[in-house]
């Protein structure tokens, strides 16, 4: 249990290390751009709270990566999930002047929720049915999803002046409010926090998560078992979908209040190192979210006082994953296995282990 | 000169090879017997070089091998046969076997020249070969395992290690294929044969060596032999077997109905052609067939895997299904124990309620089982992937009985278990049998199904008869395996 916590951290700690070696070899002092990547995540309140903000909508995708990932479904289209829910919570939103806010609320995170949920449900659906890859068909559908936002902002949703591609902001009823102004941390962290407890539940303390795992683990046996795989391919692909779509819908009613082009800087991707770093395990998805939330956020200040690009956040994130790809767990075959053109439930994917005599 | 010196081999805390010393002449046959987990196919792996020993070395004509290179070994002229075959499931047999030595090197693929030369091999040996350009993952194991041992052969290794090849054969291609590992040794090469069939070993090797528990316990020679003092040499004791006829009650009612059941493939080719039996309370049925005549598949037509395309299944209770790839279809061998028990319905349902998973009563049901089923492990929590195959298959037995079947459909269960460990599932069976159960036991081992069925089935190109009882000895019984009419 220890070794899984501190596995990430020593894989950041690599990572950060042969950061340092090239900053130094470009005459930066790595010890002071650390500093300012460190002040700018958690060097003030209002930081740390800037920072829990820019994490939350990496917890839903992340949620969203790691149950459909749990069953072997690799999901790689939470930011087309994404978009779709932001997209029906942006076009209910501005129709809820009239209800009471809680309601308002309810409805525009369950239109979210509920877009999502289809577009990740196409690409089961598909899985189920026809037997079309689903690294394929979410990949294709993330493309179909950022242009049918880009069309919405320019067309049906454009707002009334038609001056700018974004839609009319939603109605202040549907807006989830700040808490400790003029910080942005809203109600939509604590969803976040509560989906990964009942993810965790779902997945380890019910009879149809235990299905799901079984299903990610051996396809073969699950099948043999009565385990109705198609199906459960669908509901855990519109389940993931929709943990997706309502963080886009949680980002509309809280943060952004409006569509634009371009609205997720890829969240759904980073979702998939969150997941790898929590090792699928829907509680520690909150802080390894927290950690890329984190890194995002100090960004800018390393940026501002450092003058190093910000773009070296993302360097150290991806070499993170490289180093757990490398050196990790066997939970993680399947997508190797994967990304090399075998499907996870081939004979080679079932480990050899050693053998424990008899006696 | 084959030799192992003082080879030691340790993992986690089990010690699988304990100095043990191991050599073999050329133009000898040496079979290696043991019990599961007695460390042969460790042994093997360390000849094979694919696993570095932690002491000890291993020398082909006194030059020792650099351990831990299967890439070595090959050079050296060291070709083995595994247990499970290891082969590449979305390529076809020809790209798999290109693989091997069949293939000349040349800068382009000649998959036309590369199964010319393994039909003639195969010819030379009685094999037959897929139709051209089939994947290997619709194979069956005994297909598979005659591709690997072409693919070994067409190195044209000096030395030849096979670990357990004759489980999977028929019958008829079962003298073939002695014949082939007498025509090696003719030759001068060295063969090791490793395997649990002692009759096999006395009537083919010039020597045997006896391993358990990692050591070796005896060397002798066919001649100073006999297959009891082997069974007792492995096992330290002498194995009872289990008495079909004693106590065996009048079978009851009809309890598994098989009507008409047709299975056509996608291509409409007839994989079962109308199938009908019953198995009736209390009673053991077996099917004998050469494999991939259609019993995988008519195991997943009763599991409700796969639908059939006409005829009726008709069940008066509750089914269980022990499919044969154990480590496949039966078992999911990264999960724990207790959740490999619980993927049986009935079982998951006795710790489930509305829905909720109560993981500690799952666990203790499990030490329960563990208990009564003697099966081997630390406890629950347990990875599967880390038992022994005699105990994983103790615990798909287990879990089969556990749920409370009026049916058990058993698949080759006693594959590549040694002779205490198949004993015993066969005890556990005739128990079940004893207390009303009917069990449909699908096996290519005609000994095993002589020893306990009842009732005596064929299946041949997916057609099913009945055998009469002076049918049953094993030379007819092979030729109606074969596909003989009448």
């Amino acid at each position: 249990m220890l070794s899984s916590i501190a596995k990430p951290f020593a894989a950041l700690a690599l990572a950060c290390a042969l950061i340092s070696i090239v900053l130094a070899s470009l005459g930066a002092n790595p010890f002071s751009v650390f500093a300012a990547l460190g002040e700018g995540a958690f060097g003030s309140w209002y930081a740390c709270v800037d920072t829990l903000v820019k994490s939350t909508p990496l917890i839903f995708t992340g949620l969203a990566v790691s149950i459909a990932f749990s069953g072997a479904l690799w999901n790689i289209g939470a930011d087309g999930q994404l978009t779709i829910g932001a997209i029906a919570a942006g076009a209910v939103g501005t129709h809820l002047g009239d209800f009471p806010h809680a309601i308002a609320i309810v409805i525009i995170l369950s239109a979210g929720a509920l877009g999502g949920a289809a577009w990740g449900g196409i690409a089961g659906w598909l899985r189920a049915r026809r037997d079309v890859n689903e690294v394929i068909s979410t990949i294709m559908l993330n493309f179909v999803a950022v242009q049918m936002l880009s069309w919405m902002v320019h067309g049906p949703l454009m707002e009334p002046s038609r001056a700018y591609p974004t839609s009319s902001p939603i109605s202040l009823a549907a807006q989830l409010e700040f808490y400790f102004a003029p910080s942005r941390l809203n109600l939509g962290m604590l969803l976040a926090v509560m989906l990964a407890a009942v993810c965790y539940v779902l997945l380890f303390n019910t009879s149809a998560g235990f299905d799901l795992r079984a299903m990610g683990r051996n396809r073969r046996a699950a099948t043999f078992f009565g385990i109705r795989i198609p199906a459960l391919t669908i509901w855990v692909m519109a389940l993931s979908g929709a943990l997706a779509g309502l963080g886009g819908a949680v980002q509309v009613s809280a943060i952004s209040h409006r569509l634009y082009e371009k609205l997720s800087p890829g969240w759904g991707f980073e979702a998939i190192a969150v997941a790898l770093v929590a090792r699928l395990n829907p509680l520690a998805i909150v802080p390894a979210a927290i950690l890329f939330g984190a890194l995002d956020n100090g960004s800018q200040a390393m940026q501002r006082t450092q003058n190093i690009s910000p773009e070296l956040v993302q360097v150290i994130q991806a070499l993170v994953i490289l180093i757990i790809l490398a050196f990790d767990t066997p939970a993680w075959s399947g997508l190797r296995e994967n990304i090399f053109g075998a499907s996870s439930d081939d004979a080679a994917a079932v480990p050899p282990l050693a053998e424990m005599p008899d006696a | 000169m084959l030799r192992a010196n003082a080879i030691t081999k340790r993992f986690g805390r089990t010690l699988a090879l304990d100095g043990v010393d191991f050599e073999a002449r050329p133009g000898e046959i040496h079979a290696l017997v043991g019990e599961n987990g007695a460390g042969k196919t460790t042994l093997m792996n360390v000849l094979a070089g694919s696993l570095a020993p932690d002491h000890g070395e291993v020398l082909l004509d006194e030059r020792p091998l650099q351990a831990g290179s299967p890439r070595a070994a090959l050079a050296a002229g060291i070709a083995a046969v595994h247990q499970s075959p290891m082969l590449f499931e979305r390529m076809t047999w020809e790209e798999n076997l290109a693989l091997g030595g069949f293939d000349t090197g040349a800068e382009l693929l000649d998959l036309a020249g590369v199964a010319a030369r393994a039909r003639a091999l195969a010819a030379k040996l009685g094999f037959e070969l897929p139709p051209a350009g089939t994947t290997v993952e619709n194979r069956s194991v005994a297909e598979r395992v005659r591709l690997e041992v072409l693919r070994a052969l067409s190195f044209n290794p000096r030395v030849l290690i096979l670990d357990e090849p004759t489980s999977v054969l028929a019958p008829s291609e079962l003298s073939a294929f002695l014949d082939l590992l007498r025509n090696l040794r003719a030759e001068g090469r060295i063969v090791v044969l490793i395997t649990h069939k002692l009759a096999e070993a006395i009537a083919v090797a010039d020597r045997i060596t006896v391993l358990r528990r990692g050591r070796v316990v005896a060397r002798t020679t066919p001649a100073e032999t006999t297959e009891e003092k082997l069974a007792g040499l492995m096992i330290g004791e002498i194995v009872i077997q289990p008495d079909a006829s004693a106590n065996r009650p009048q079978p009851g009612e009809p309890v598994l109905q098989v009507e008409n059941l047709i299975l056509d493939d996608h291509t409409g080719h007839r994989i079962l052609d109308q199938l009908s039996f019953q198995v009736s309370a209390g009673e053991i049925v077996g099917i004998a067939g050469v494999d991939g005549n259609g019993q995988t598949e008519l195991v997943e037509l009763l599991a409700g895997v796969r639908r059939a395309s006409d005829g009726k299944i008709i069940s008066s209770g509750a089914m269980a299904v022990i499919p044969q790839n154990r480590d496949l279809d039966g078992l999911i061998l990264d999960m724990r124990l207790w959740e490999n028990l619980i993927l049986a319905r009935p079982l998951r349902e006795r710790v489930t309620s509305h829905g909720w998973l109560n993981t500690s009563r799952a666990i203790d049901l499990s030490r329960e089982l563990i208990e009564r089923f003697r099966i081997r492990a630390p406890g629950p929590e347990t990875i599967a992937g880390a038992l022994s195959g005699g105990n994983r298959q103790r615990l798909e037995v287990a879990r089969a009985i556990a749920s409370r079947p009026r049916v058990i459909v058993a698949h080759n269960i006693c594959r590549g278990l040694d002779l205490a460990a198949t004993a015993e599932v066969h005890r556990t069976i005739l128990d079940f049998a004893g207390a009303g159960g009917s069990v449909l036991l699908i096996s290519s081992d005609l000994d095993e199904l002589l020893a306990i069925c009842g009732r005596l089935l064929i299946v041949s190109r997916g057609k099913i008869r009945e055998t009469n009882p002076n049918e049953r000895d094993p030379e007819r019984l092979g030729l109606l395996m074969a596909g003989a009419r009448d």
